[in-house]
């Protein structure tokens, strides 16, 4: 394992491992993300490379076992390159078949392929399939070609270029200046400017200062900072290295749940590469820049991933948020200046840092710079992790990339964010994946989760669904939460049961004004909004189900 | 009128004079530095009094600025009940002192392994937890002890999260996602299912120990929902038959 001391041994590195590829050789990329072994994908990694083995390409084909590339409904895929033909819903019988027909023989095996549900066609390239083929993967893209315990991959792929670029070519101040005129949000919900949030910390009163990666994604219904973080963890590591520079941290944290063992192996592995690389600890690329990371591990409740209450587990506490009179980017763990950001946050780090913030800026909305990804999933056919740019309708997701509604039912909406969010009814499909715009309808865009729900799903169950989940994740401690969310629950309760009465609505209302009001924490403040948003959208149903005692779905009674 | 003995205290337990005595004797003569071991040694000979054929348990380090509080006192109260209570069932007096004396190492090595670092305190009790099915209180009252933090913090710890269970629970944990996406695609029928076939709601436990159910929000396999996670190995839309299999082939 070379050590490297410079940018210049990073470049001598990559050209080293480029040329032992020399790019002749072809590659079977198997998704084996947590996704992909439930549906026994480490089999069919194990029986690509002894069937390779059996058929005398030893030395011919690469087997790579990389992470999610996003179409997680069709796992176990497999990518065959060059020729870029895509192989779904694999099982590990079918190995043989693929390794005899198309690696040796160069035929396709028709019954493999991806079939369009309304053409019926079989389509063989992956980038021809509509769920690849209307997103930009700038930041998934790269999942297809890295095995996620390689840092070499990375690295053949232009890796820690960033990195080198900011240690030597930029100061501090001049990384800071990029992110802020690229106008980078924060992609964990809050949408915060995340140049202002640095630069906060990065002139906060204090020697000692620590940077953190919000690797919890405790939102139901949300797995792209898993996907992302699973199948790419050098690009967040990448990123939260330059922040640490651009800051001035010495010391970095990555808070994750311990129910997520891949990911896990996958974080500390990348960890302990890129340390024996030089590219992590004591004077990376010789540059002087000391840096190192902690992985946490952690239960993680709903409630964890606020900033204030991860600090406070990160610290061996009980995670309770404080009021933020004081931002933790002033006083955060251990009382000490601490910037937090979620992973997908972090990975667009690297991206800005080398096409520069003027690409940036040329994608999204005004206010809304950038791609996102988003975890599409419910009722949909294509469920997976999609990638777009910012100002995308959710009629294109849902139809165009989702492929629309399962089993041929009809669209009700779509829920955006979560139980911090709301529902988007049909009608509204044409807003935009925009943080301000998503947010002025009463939809935050939350961790970019969507739920796809159909005509037999009960709206008003849907809020009874949001607002138990949330009685049982609220931490307690304010009034306004603990004791609001609990009443909303018994009369939602009452209402699914056939028990409503005239007047129940504006109560709903009322108390949910209350706790936007009066809570400490986001969470109290936003845990109203599926019902109000609910209530907005669809007070037909609601109706109905108080004077009419009818559940226009069948569901509640 | 009984009379009344004049009682001092060892290490903040309360004896009575001769007690006191006695024990100071014992740790000159057993040349132990503190009185902490003192009552650990005397934990040995109970355990040995039972005639348990265990092997020599590793006598842990105790910090000798660390106090022994009421905690161990009432500890060593519990224990005498328990063996008392057991009595009466003939073998399980030595199973039970077997189990608690093992239990007590395997913390030991625990927070050990953690380097007895109290910002460890959850991975240090999540281990615990993994290795007995449910946190004991002898081991809370050691890690206690060990880590110089309040028991009463640590209950405050471990009712805090649902994945911490301060009763005996089954040896192969049912997990079933009720999460947004898993709810929307029919996980109420999946958990009717499941219910069905280990005849305990959410939360219970099996009478003959193997199995304990409960629900989790969002594992993040949306895609493979509704999902069911039997001992960490995911299982995506079961049938009732897939069900009936998997639960049959752990033992």
């Amino acid at each position: 394992m070379p050590r490297l001391n410079s940018a210049a041994d990073l470049e001598k590195l990559r050209q080293k491992i480029l040329a032992k590829s020399d790019g002749k050789k072809r590659v079977v990329s198997v998704t084996n993300g947590t996704d992909g072994r439930t549906r026994h994908s480490q089999d069919i990694v194990k029986n690509f490379i002894d069937e390779i083995k059996k058929q005398g390409l030893t030395g011919k084909v690469i087997v790579k076992s990389t992470g999610c590339h996003g179409f997680c409904e069709k796992e176990p895929t497999a990518l065959i390159l060059p020729e870029g033909i895509c192989y779904v819903s694999l099982k590990p019988e079918d190995v043989p078949e693929i390794v005899s027909e198309t690696l040796v023989g160069g035929r396709i095996v028709e019954r493999l392929l991806y079939e369009d549900p309304t053409t019926k066609q079989k389509i063989a390239k992956e980038s021809e399939i509509p769920f690849y083929k209307y997103q930009s993967q700038a930041l998934l893209g790269n999942n297809r070609f890295i095995d996620p315990r390689s840092i070499e991959d990375y690295i053949a792929l232009g890796g820690y270029d960033a990195l080198a670029k900011a240690l030597f070519k930029l100061t501090p101040e001049e990384v800071l200046e990029e992110i802020k005129k690229a106008n980078l949000r924060g992609r964990a919900g809050g949408g915060f400017p995340v140049g202002r949030k640095w630069e906060t910390t990065r002139n906060a009163p204090g020697n000692t200062k620590y940077i953190i990666v919000n690797a919890h994604e405790g939102e139901p219904g949300a797995f792209k900072d898993r996907t992302l973080f699973e199948g790419n963890p050098h690009l967040v590591l990448e990123g939260l290295i330059i922040g640490a520079y651009t800051i001035g941290a010495h010391q970095g944290y990555i808070y994750v749940r311990h129910d997520a063992p891949v990911l896990i192996d996958n974080i500390t592995t990348a960890l302990t590469q890129a340390k024996e690389y030089g590219l992590l600890g004591e004077n990376i690329l010789g540059s002087g820049f000391n840096f190192n990371v902690e992985v946490h591990r952690d239960i993680g409740i709903f409630v964890s991933g606020e900033s204030s209450a991860l600090m406070a587990a990160i610290e061996g506490a009980v995670p309770e948020p404080r009021p933020k009179y004081i931002h933790t980017s002033v006083s955060g763990i251990r009382e000490s200046p601490s910037n937090l950001n979620n992973v997908e946050t972090w990975a667009n780090v690297p991206l800005i840092i080398n096409r520069g913030a003027k690409w940036f800026t040329g994608i999204g909305t005004e206010e809304s710079k950038g791609t996102k990804l988003v975890s599409l999933a419910g009722n949909v056919r294509n469920t997976g992790i999609v990638e777009v740019p910012m100002g995308t309708t959710l009629k294109k997701l849902i139809y165009d990339i989702g492929g629309g509604v399962r089993d041929g039912k009809k669209l009700k909406g779509v829920h955006v964010g979560g139980p911090l969010g709301g529902c988007v009814p049909e009608g509204l499909l044409d807003l935009r994946l925009d943080f301000d715009e998503l947010a002025k309808a009463g939809t935050p865009i939350g961790a970019g989760s969507m739920i796809v729900m159909d005509e037999d799903n009960c709206m008003v169950d849907a809020a009874r669904y949001f607002l138990n989940f949330s009685t049982e994740e609220s931490c307690g401690k304010c009034v306004p939460c603990r004791e609001g969310i609990y009443q909303m629950l018994k009369i939602l309760n009452r209402i699914c049961e056939g028990k409503g009465t005239t007047g129940d609505i504006e109560l709903l209302e009322e108390i949910g004004g209350v706790l936007q009001d009066a809570s400490l924490c986001a969470l109290g403040q936003t845990v109203v909004n599926p019902v109000l948003c609910t209530i907005k959208y669809f007070r037909d149903e609601y109706k109905a189900h108080i004077e009419e005692k009818r559940c226009p779905a069948g569901v509640c009674f | 009128m009984p009379k009344r003995k004049t009682k001092s205290s060892f290490v903040g337990i309360k004896v009575t004079a001769e007690q006191a005595a006695l024990l100071a004797r014992l740790q000159q003569a057993l040349n132990v530095t503190t009185k902490t071991e003192v009552l650990l040694r005397g934990l040995d000979l109970l355990a040995k009094s039972h005639s348990l054929s265990v092997p020599e348990v590793e006598r842990p380090k105790v910090v000798p600025e660390i106090a022994t509080s009421l905690e161990l006192a009432k500890f060593e109260a519990d224990v005498l009940r328990y063996t008392n209570a057991l009595q009466q069932t003939k073998n399980r007096t030595e199973e039970v002192m077997k189990q608690m004396v093992q239990e007590l190492a395997k913390t030991d090595k625990i927070v050990d392994k953690y380097g007895s670092d109290k910002s460890a305190l959850i991975q240090i009790l999540l281990e615990i937890q993994r290795e007995n099915n449910w946190l004991p209180k002898d081991t809370l009252m050691w890690v206690s002890q060990k880590l110089g933090i309040p028991l009463t913090q640590l209950y405050h710890i471990a009712t805090f999260y649902n994945a911490f269970s301060l009763i005996p629970q089954g040896r192969h944990l049912v997990q079933v996602c009720s999460g947004t996406a898993c709810h929307v695609r029919g996980e109420p029928r999946l958990l009717d299912k499941v219910e069905d076939a280990l005849k305990v709601k959410p939360g219970g436990t099996t009478k003959d120990m193997r199995f304990t159910l409960k629900t989790v929000n969002c594992l993040g396999c949306c895609a493979l929902g509704p999902v069911m996670v039997v001992d960490e190995e995911y299982h995506s839309q079961p049938s009732a038959k897939d069900i009936e299999e998997i639960f049959a082939t752990v033992e």
